[in-house]
């Protein structure tokens, strides 16, 4: 017997999925309250698209922005820590070492200080996406093979074009990496923000309607999200395959420095 | 061996000296006190010659090759290429061609054969007619759209040799250039390059760790001795030109290849 | 530049750091309502480790952690395991599990307030869950990691099965073990503040919050210092582990 293939089984198991979630509520199974039928709660997201655009619109701002400022600052500060051999040493390790506190800590201060509008959250969410795409542009620029760069010195290459003939295609593969989980990271930072304490967007619908009980209001905001990171994928992916290029070949190692921050932290 | 000699003609009345370096030493700064690398080194190679540089591991063939690259500074001794003094690259004067694919992996075969060019800022057309002239003499015409990671290891060393000779410099320096192929390839890397070598006149300095290499390529076999690298012996190849594969099965191969080995194990 | 040199300087710029803290605030050059004087946040840091309430926080939060970190752990070691072994498994999962990295679990919460309620079961659900996909990712990656080389020249020995586990599995996925452990205890953190941020009445990520509803900036402020050095520690804590790894290793 030969097998599905994997991606046959996986679209079967997205379809599946859709059916439980329309199934099971309809049967009773799970009351509606847990888990509202997938047709009602799209009939609510039609119901209510005005709404839920709006939202949308007021999201999408914010990651925009925090999205400017997390690539932007990251891959300067990036580029700077890993470039300089001495910031590198002087950095790198209280850099890494900053990861680990949970960041979400800070969004009580950022509240605190930018009130609950969208300042808030795109400080909160810059902050959230800065340090994969930082750490990334550092391990990029770190790891270039030294060939590449003495190849340059001995056919003459100043330092100008070094840096923008080489340095930066070299580095472009792990940079993307790192503006992919920044990204997403993003997103995430703005949603769980409006979550937290906020009047407006995606994420404050979420828990708006979580107060109120009004389930299929809740999943509804929830396609929303997952329909955005969805988006989000195809768009990086889509960046990815046109750089397939670079990414074939040019580091000395896969290394484990470099695909370290490459892991998502999501919550 | 007489007969031989009369087989390379041409090749011993060259003119000046294309590579010079006069008591040369070198020592690193290392993170346990200095390292002497190199010391007492004398050399002078003639325009047009081959000269292959063997030698056990870390004893200062790289270092040399960077210096004669302008890539790093002795810390005492001169050295003069194509009579001048090189403290910094200059790609006019020296092609260099290194070990591993040193090619960018983001640019075509021929974009990276142009590369010093572009950094000349020379005019698109010109660069790119004469980076095609350079793929077709080391025989890659057609095979410039490639990316480095479509073409297999003797053809990016080809494209190295080709970006390396494309400003056309007096003189070609090689480092370990075959070292990452496998022994077929490397066999007609060698004779390939012969052939560059003959039909452009470069002066070369090769360094292998292959003693069949080094005999097969050389007018002349310099071996080396580690800690700090000094220049141990001087071992002028007689064989005639153009070489062919028959001869490494001579007497006359094995007795020169037996020499540079003899000299190589007594090393400490 | 010296280890020493290195040092020094980081404890300078630290310095400059916490002075600008204190010295920012308290000449009026920044807001000593918006940016607490660093001298008040460590008075009231005092304070509040003192006060029965915090610390009864602080052992709930403790506990919430290490429940999830217990459970998330073994677990998603054993999926991601099953993943790296069974090739048809892992095909099928690993896109999956990397689109499932991508969204914020964050919009799940509403479903575990309404299965557990907002108390401690919660909490490590939430937390479990939020970790679970990273562990589960690692634990394929670290198995992957092993030299199919070692392990066919352990079978040309003759090598049994639980001896290839323990002589080769073992110490060459070691290394990435520990960065699991690092990782994973950076998103159950993570997971256990947001949930006690958005819904609950004990924990130290409740407390906060509501300090910063209440414009509490001096108690704020210590409590995310207290929170930020645990987490640091920990992770320095493996980090120090790896390290000591990695030199037998290499
Ligand atoms: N940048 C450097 N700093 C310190 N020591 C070096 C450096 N480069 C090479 N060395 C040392 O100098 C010696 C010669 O190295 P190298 O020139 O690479 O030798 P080879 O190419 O013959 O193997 C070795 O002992 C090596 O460790
Ligand atoms: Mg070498």
């Amino acid at each position: 017997m030969t097998r599905p293939s994997p991606r046959t089984v996986r679209r079967l198991i997205g379809l599946g999925l859709l059916v439980l979630w329309e199934a099971v509520p309809r049967f009773g199974l799970l009351p509606e309250l847990f888990v509202p039928p997938l047709t009602k709660t799209l009939a609510v997201l039609w119901l209510d698209r005005s709404i839920y655009g709006a939202a949308l619109l007021v999201t999408l701002y914010e990651v925009a922005v925090a999205m400017l400022i997390a690539c932007g600052v990251g891959i300067l500060t990036g580029a700077i820590v890993g470039g300089v051999a001495t910031m590198r040493n002087l950095m790198l390790p209280v850099f890494s070492s900053l990861y680990a506190v949970p960041i979400v800590i800070l969004y009580p201060i950022f509240t605190a200080w930018f009130g609950i509008g969208s300042e808030s959250k795109i400080a909160f969410a810059g902050v959230y996406g800065f340090f994969p795409v930082m750490l990334s542009t550092a391990a990029g620029i770190r790891t270039i093979d030294e060939q590449y760069l003495l190849a340059a010195r001995s056919m003459g290459a100043t330092l100008p074009q070094m840096i923008a003939r080489v340095i930066i295609p070299a580095s472009i593969p792990t940079v993307l990496a790192g503006l992919r989980l920044g990204g997403a990271l993003t997103i995430i930072g703005v949603v769980v923000s409006e979550m937290l304490t906020s009047a407006s967007g995606i994420g404050y619908l979420v828990t708006m309607n979580r107060t109120i009980l009004d389930s299929p209001r809740v999943f509804a905001a929830i396609i929303v999200v997952l329909a955005l990171s969805v988006v989000f994928d195809i768009i990086v992916r889509a960046v990815e395959r046109r750089t397939l290029v670079w990414q074939t070949a040019g580091r000395r190692t896969a290394s484990p420095e470099a695909a370290a921050p490459a892991r998502l932290a999501t919550v | 061996m007489q007969h031989m000699a009369q087989l390379s003609p041409g090749r011993e009345q060259s003119q000046g000296a294309a590579v010079e370096v006069r008591g040369l030493g070198h020592i690193y700064a290392g993170r346990d006190g200095a390292v002497p690398a190199l010391a007492d080194i004398d050399l002078t190679v003639p325009a047009g010659r081959f000269v292959v540089i063997v030698g056990p591991s870390g004893c200062g063939k790289t270092s040399l090759l960077m210096m004669l690259a302008g890539l790093r500074t002795q810390t005492s001794g001169t050295i003069l290429v194509d009579g001048r003094p090189i403290a910094t690259p200059d790609p006019s004067r020296v092609g260099v061609v290194f070990q591993e694919a040193s090619l960018y992996p983001w640019l075509t075969a021929v974009e990276n054969v142009e590369f010093p060019l572009v950094l000349k800022n020379a005019p698109r057309d010109e660069r790119r007619a004469r980076a095609e002239a350079m793929l077709n003499l080391v025989g890659l015409s057609g095979f410039g759209g490639r990316y480095p990671h479509e073409l297999s290891g003797g053809m990016k060393q080809r494209v190295s040799i080709a970006r390396g000779l494309v400003q056309d410099p007096p003189v070609l320096l090689m480092d370990e250039p075959f070292a990452a192929l496998d022994e077929q390839t490397r066999m007609t890397m060698g004779h390939e390059l012969l052939r560059i070598w003959s039909q452009t006149s470069k002066t070369v300095v090769f360094i292998t760790h292959s003693l069949t290499e080094a005999v097969y390529l050389a007018d002349e076999v310099i071996v080396m001795s580690a800690r700090p690298g000094r220049i141990l012996d001087r071992v002028p190849i007689d064989l005639p030109r153009p070489r062919t594969y028959q001869m490494m099965a001579t007497d006359v191969f094995g007795a020169l290849r037996e020499r540079v080995w003899h000299q190589i194990r007594d090393v400490p | 530049m010296s280890t020493a040199a290195v040092i020094l300087i980081r404890i300078g710029l630290l310095a400059v750091f916490l002075g600008a803290w204190e010295f920012l605030p308290r000449t009026g050059i920044v807001n000593p309502m918006l940016l607490p004087p660093l001298s008040l946040v460590i008075d009231t840091l005092f304070d509040i480790l003192g006060r029965g309430d915090f610390r009864e926080a602080m052992l709930v939060t403790t506990a919430e952690v290490l429940v999830a970190f217990i459970i998330a752990v073994p677990l998603g070691g054993a999926i991601g395991v099953l993943a790296a072994e069974h090739a048809y498994f892992g095909a099928i999962f690993r896109p999956m599990l990397f689109y499932v990295f991508s969204i914020p679990k964050s919009i799940f919460l509403p479903m575990f307030i309404l299965a557990f309620g907002i108390g401690f079961e919660q909490k490590v659900a939430y937390a479990t869950f939020s970790t679970i996909f990273i562990v589960i990712m690692s634990a394929s990656a670290a198995v992957e990691s092993v030299k199919a080389d070692y392990v066919l020249v352990a079978q040309s020995y003759g090598a049994t099965r639980a001896q290839i586990l323990r002589r080769i599995y073992i110490p060459s996925m070691m290394p990435i073990l520990l960065e699991t452990l690092r990782i994973s205890m950076i998103f159950n953190f993570t997971g256990v503040m947001i949930a006690e941020m958005y819904a609950s009445r004990t924990g130290v990520g409740h407390m906060i919050a509501n300090w910063g509803e209440n414009f509490m900036l001096p108690q704020l402020f210590a409590g995310v210092v207290v929170l930020a050095v645990a987490a640091m520690s920990f992770n320095e804590l493996v980090r120090y582990m790896e390290a000591r790894c990695s030199t037998w290793r290499s």
